[in-house]
């Protein structure tokens, strides 16, 4: 056992966290439209590498990690290899989940899928608001610890890997309680005829009829947007609502504006790089459990930021918000319940204030 | 903003789209007969990729093709009837028969060829984009190449170049998932071709081929991009291929029923129809007197390719500045 | 024993034979298995017209497939050369030397030379050429008078199956670059062959037939047509000497000038253009050596100096065919 501080924690089971790196995050038309950032194979490896000295360090079993043909995987199951036969390891178990990559969402949701099935206490996820959603929507109970990669990166932490690896570990071994760890996110549901599907961040409404190359960049196609919070430092277009009236991410309330011609004018970073005049003409708070109709004739969804559901004429999606979105792993309050808990310290050494 | 396409547009998109496959379901068939000469590489199942991009281009735009070059001479304006009888090894052809298949070409439309060299149109698109930076006369040129091509040294130091002098250029990667019988995934060694632009300093963007409103907005900025000086990009469709990398491949390389779910599911044609339709805007009517008009069209072309006569003898001694 | 197989059977063997007996021989090239990284059925096409087909099976981890990118495969191979492989690279059609050619002409080629002697570059480069497919300007072409003109390779260029598994075998073994011309048309081409292992040496012509009255210097497909118009030119008592020098580069100089001292006629037959070519310099070669024995002017029958061609009709007024060489026999040996 390499773990570095006690292990007097509940481990009749294998404590096992999954790691899903989505390889495709970061290769949209913002690339091109915006200056948004690119996130190299090798760059994602890194990250991915610098969650294991934690979480070998505070006592995580095994990683399982989602296969890629970039080679994230492939690199980080080489590097530790040479980290065991060095014989200096305190990495945990390394294994890629078995299964066929696609190269699509659908590799992420696989992921996750078997990583749930088989134990894991939580899911590092790296990517962006994209990458996010699709997971949180086939494994909505799991944890997910939040790393950005992606284009918008509204809902995932701008964080150093290391320090979501400790928090992590510090959730999965139970050193910390799931009350102070765990935050429960707030989500926007999409309801059109049988289907359904959710938004982490935002809805946005565009009149484009096609879901085409899905990001909106353009701000004359925007209709009507919903978000769930609107932190008024994020990009994207939750921060045109954030301009208007922010919203936490705790508060139990959601928003709903509509485009006009007329009305007020809101300049807004909706991408990076990218500040635009959007006109509102319309603006409501959003209550938990209310049904909000779509106005708009035709167009399509843009789900936390891309064109995903086309609706025509004669079709009115619905949104709702709710409460009981996924649970992120609060990696501030964690590590500061660690201070204040001495979790990572010896007794001896807290003394040394008093 | 090029985004919104009017009725007009799109009609004009599906004509092209259908066009296409025709004539490439066309060429599948008759090669079948024997009749047909050479080695042909069929484009059918990535129309949508020509369409898109070359909605944007107009006559004094340029591209540079590959050997799989029919769908991109149609989408730039090719005359499908002279492109048959190039095929066909025809006097009438748009080469005079002396191109064939891999080579066609026509200059006056800012068709700069299809290439028998993997990579070959690269370098050449930097030639054509920096003529135009040197007029400022604000058009661009775009290079299509497959995910093969991709490896080729000239494709990547193209792609170096277009952004050193800031070409007015757009890289076009139809990454159909084969380079004969070998995938990307063995052959590339990034996850994806739009990876590298980074290294070039120039944008990368992924899109689904078998979107045509995908390819046309993603082609859209980055025509638009070139045009005002902005520099050139690189996209990769994603996409796949009907036939055999050329007519007679027996294909012991892909998946059972791969092409059949590609044709009922991501059919670009079918998802054109389909979406254009949903609103009424377009009915499926107007769509189907497309589809015979463009039927009879390569019928003629056809009868006409069979009929016309081969090029004279003299003509072997031609177009060269002197022969021995 | 020797068996009747076809040209391309033979190349098949040839590599299979070596790397059974040599581990460091290795193949690599576009698509010689096929299939690498796809859904289906590894060795799916064995090389673009099968000539590679089964090593991969038979030979694991010997057999690669490359990117399309013949700058560094065909280089890698020069490189490993260096390095104690004796590695077998396919350039798919020799038209694409473009893309690849300083590593042939300034990097192998040079070596033993550049570096006093010190260096030795063991590798072969297998490569198509000519033309009958109508398959075009840029998958046609016969250009081994290109590499001839590069001192420091050797260029060989088989005519038939027996020749193609014996000169393969030798190149295989030879401690030099080497640049093996396959002609696509001749791949179907059936002849004996033993199955046991020989060699062909460089630089030692072959001679077809016998005759007084003509030398013919013919290379690759030619060969074939040139025996064709002999047997008919035989009809009307021209008696035809058929020569093969089988490598171009060394050129078995000898031969040719004993057989024209005999004949005092010659005629070159040659696929590829006719400027800077194995015609003109064969011709060139006779002129300064055997000028006086020469009783007539000296032909060429050779591809016009265009680019080949797509529709067929131009194609077979492209290539030179056996009527063609008969014609020109004729006004040779006519001469007075
Ligand atoms: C320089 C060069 N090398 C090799 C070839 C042979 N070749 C023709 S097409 C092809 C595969 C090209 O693959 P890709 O670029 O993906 O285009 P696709 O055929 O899939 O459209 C190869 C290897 C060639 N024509 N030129
Ligand atoms: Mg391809």
């Amino acid at each position: 056992m390499n773990c570095l501080l006690p292990t007097d924690f509940d481990r009749h089971d294998d404590v096992i966290v999954g790691v899903i790196a989505n390889p495709a995050s970061g290769r949209d038309i913002r690339r091109l439209t915006a200056k948004a950032s690119v996130f190299t194979a090798a760059e994602k490896a890194n990250m991915v590498q610098r969650l294991l000295g934690p979480f070998g360090a505070l006592g995580v079993d095994r990683v399982m990690i989602m296969p890629d043909s970039s080679g994230i995987a492939a690199t980080v199951e080489r590097s530790a290899q040479i980290n065991r036969s060095r014989g200096e390891s305190v990495w945990p178990l390394i294994e890629q989940v078995k299964m066929k990559s696609t190269g699509g969402v659908e590799d992420s949701q696989n992921a996750a899928r078997i990583m749930r099935d088989a134990g894991a206490r939580a899911i590092v996820v790296l990517g962006g608001d994209g990458t996010h959603r699709v997971i949180a929507k086939v494994v909505p109970e799991l944890p997910m610890a939040t790393l950005s990669t992606g284009t918008n990166n509204v809902f995932p932490d701008w964080r150093e890997a290391t320090v979501t690896g400790i928090a992590t570990a510090l959730h999965v071994t139970g050193r910390i309680d799931p009350s102070i760890t765990l935050r429960r996110n707030k989500q926007l549901r999409v309801n059109l005829g049988e289907y359904t599907d959710i938004a982490l961040v935002d809805v946005c409404v565009t009149r484009l009829t096609h879901v085409g190359a899905r990001a909106v960049w353009d701000p004359d196609t925007i209709a009507e947007l919903f978000v769930a919070f609107a932190e008024p430092d994020a990009i994207g277009l939750s921060s045109i609502a954030a301009m208007i009236n922010p919203l936490t991410r705790d508060e139990p309330r959601g928003l709903c504006l509509r485009c006009g011609t007329e009305g007020r004018r809101v300049l807004a970073a909706i991408a990076p790089g990218v500040l635009e005049t959007v006109v509102i003409d319309h603006c409501e708070i959003m209550q938990p459990g209310v049904r909000y109709a779509i106005r708009t004739e035709r167009g399509s969804i843009a789900l936390d930021g891309e064109r995903e559901i086309e609706f025509h004429r004669g079709q009115v999606p619905r949104v709702t918000l709710e409460l009981n979105g996924p649970p992120t792993l609060d990696v501030s309050s964690t590590l500061a319940a660690a201070a204040r808990l001495g979790v990572m310290a010896t007794p001896c050494a807290r003394e040394m204030l008093r | 903003m090029n985004t919104e396409l009017n009725r007009e547009s799109l009609l004009k998109a599906y004509r092209m789209m259908r066009t296409i496959r025709e004539f490439e379901e066309r060429v599948h068939t008759d090669f079948a007969t024997g009749e047909i000469p050479g080695f042909v590489h069929l484009y059918a199942g990535e129309e949508a990729s020509a369409t898109g991009v070359c909605m944007h281009l107009s006559g004094n735009d340029y591209i540079a093709s590959t050997h799989r070059g029919h769908g991109h001479c149609i989408a730039k304006g090719v005359d499908p009837a002279g492109m048959m009888a190039e095929i066909w090894g025809k006097e009438t052809g748009t080469c005079k028969g002396k191109g064939g298949s891999m080579h066609i070409a026509d200059l006056s439309k800012g068709m700069l060829g299809a290439n028998g060299i993997v990579g070959g149109g690269g370098p050449l698109i930097c030639g054509t984009a920096l003529a135009a930076k040197l007029r400022g006369d604000k058009t661009v040129g775009v290079c299509f190449f497959g995910d093969g091509a991709s490896n080729q040294g000239t494709i990547l130091e193209a792609m170096n170049l277009a952004t050193v002098w800031n070409l007015p250029a757009i890289f076009v990667a139809e990454n159909n998932g084969y380079a004969e019988t070998t995938s990307p995934n063995y052959s590339v060694a990034c996850e994806n071709i739009a990876d590298r632009a980074a290294a070039f300093g120039m944008p990368g963007v992924i899109v689904d081929g078998f979107d045509f409103f995908a390819v046309y907005e993603a082609a859209g900025e980055a025509v638009k991009r070139a045009r005002e000086g902005g520099g050139p990009t690189l996209i990769e469709v994603k996409v796949s291929r009907y036939y055999g990398h050329f007519e007679g491949d027996q294909q012991k390389y892909r998946a059972e029923g791969e092409v059949q779910k590609l044709r009922n599911e991501k059919d670009c044609l079918m998802q054109f129809r389909r979406h254009v339709t949903a609103d009424g805007d377009i009915s499926a009517a107007e769509l189907d007197a497309i589809d015979a008009e463009v039927l009879a069209m390569i019928d003629d072309s056809v009868v006409r390719a069979k009929a016309d006569p081969k090029p004279g003898p003299e003509e072997l001694l031609t177009d060269v500045y002197v022969s021995y | 024993m020797a068996r009747k197989i076809t040209y391309q059977q033979a190349i098949n063997e040839a590599l299979d034979q070596e790397m059974s007996r040599d581990p460091s021989v290795i193949v690599m090239g576009e698509d010689n298995a096929g299939g690498e990284g796809s859904p289906g059925e590894m060795d799916a096409w064995g090389g673009v017209l099968g000539v590679t087909k089964g090593l991969y099976h038979k030979h694991p981890g010997r057999v690669l497939d490359t990117p399309i990118s013949e700058s560094a495969f065909i280089g890698a191979a020069i490189g490993a050369a260096c390095n104690g492989l004796r590695p077998v690279a396919e350039l798919m059609f020799v038209d694409f030397m473009g893309v690849c050619f300083d590593q042939i002409f300034n990097q192998a080629a040079k070596f033993r030379y550049m570096f006093g002697g010190k260096a030795e570059t063991p590798v072969v480069i297998r490569t198509m050429y000519g033309a009958g497919f109508r398959a075009a300007a840029q998958h046609s072409q016969c250009l081994y008078s290109l590499f001839t003109h590069v001192p420091g390779l050797k260029v060989v260029v088989p005519s038939n199956p027996y020749d193609a598994k014996g000169l393969l075998i030798e190149s295989i073994r030879d401690n030099d670059p080497v640049i093996f011309f396959e002609n696509k048309v001749l791949y179907t081409m059936e002849g004996e062959v033993p199955e046991e292992i020989y060699t062909v040496p460089f630089g030692e012509a072959a001679i077809l037939r016998e005759g007084d009255d003509v030398t013919i210097v013919a290379l690759g497909r030619m060969v074939n047509m040139a025996q064709e118009a002999a047997e008919a030119l035989q009809k009307d008592g021209i008696h035809c000497e058929i020569i093969d020098p089988r490598t171009t580069s060394p050129l078995d100089e000898e031969t040719i000038l004993e057989s024209v001292e005999k004949t005092g006629r010659l005629v070159v037959v040659d696929e590829a253009n006719p400027r800077c070519s194995m015609a003109s310099d064969i011709a060139g070669l006779v002129v300064r050596k055997a000028f006086g024995a020469l009783k007539a002017p000296i032909e060429q029958v050779t591809a016009p100096h265009v680019p080949p061609p797509f529709s067929d009709v131009l194609e077979d007024l492209y290539v030179p065919n056996a009527a063609k060489i008969e014609r020109a026999v004729t006004r040779v040996a006519e001469y007075r």
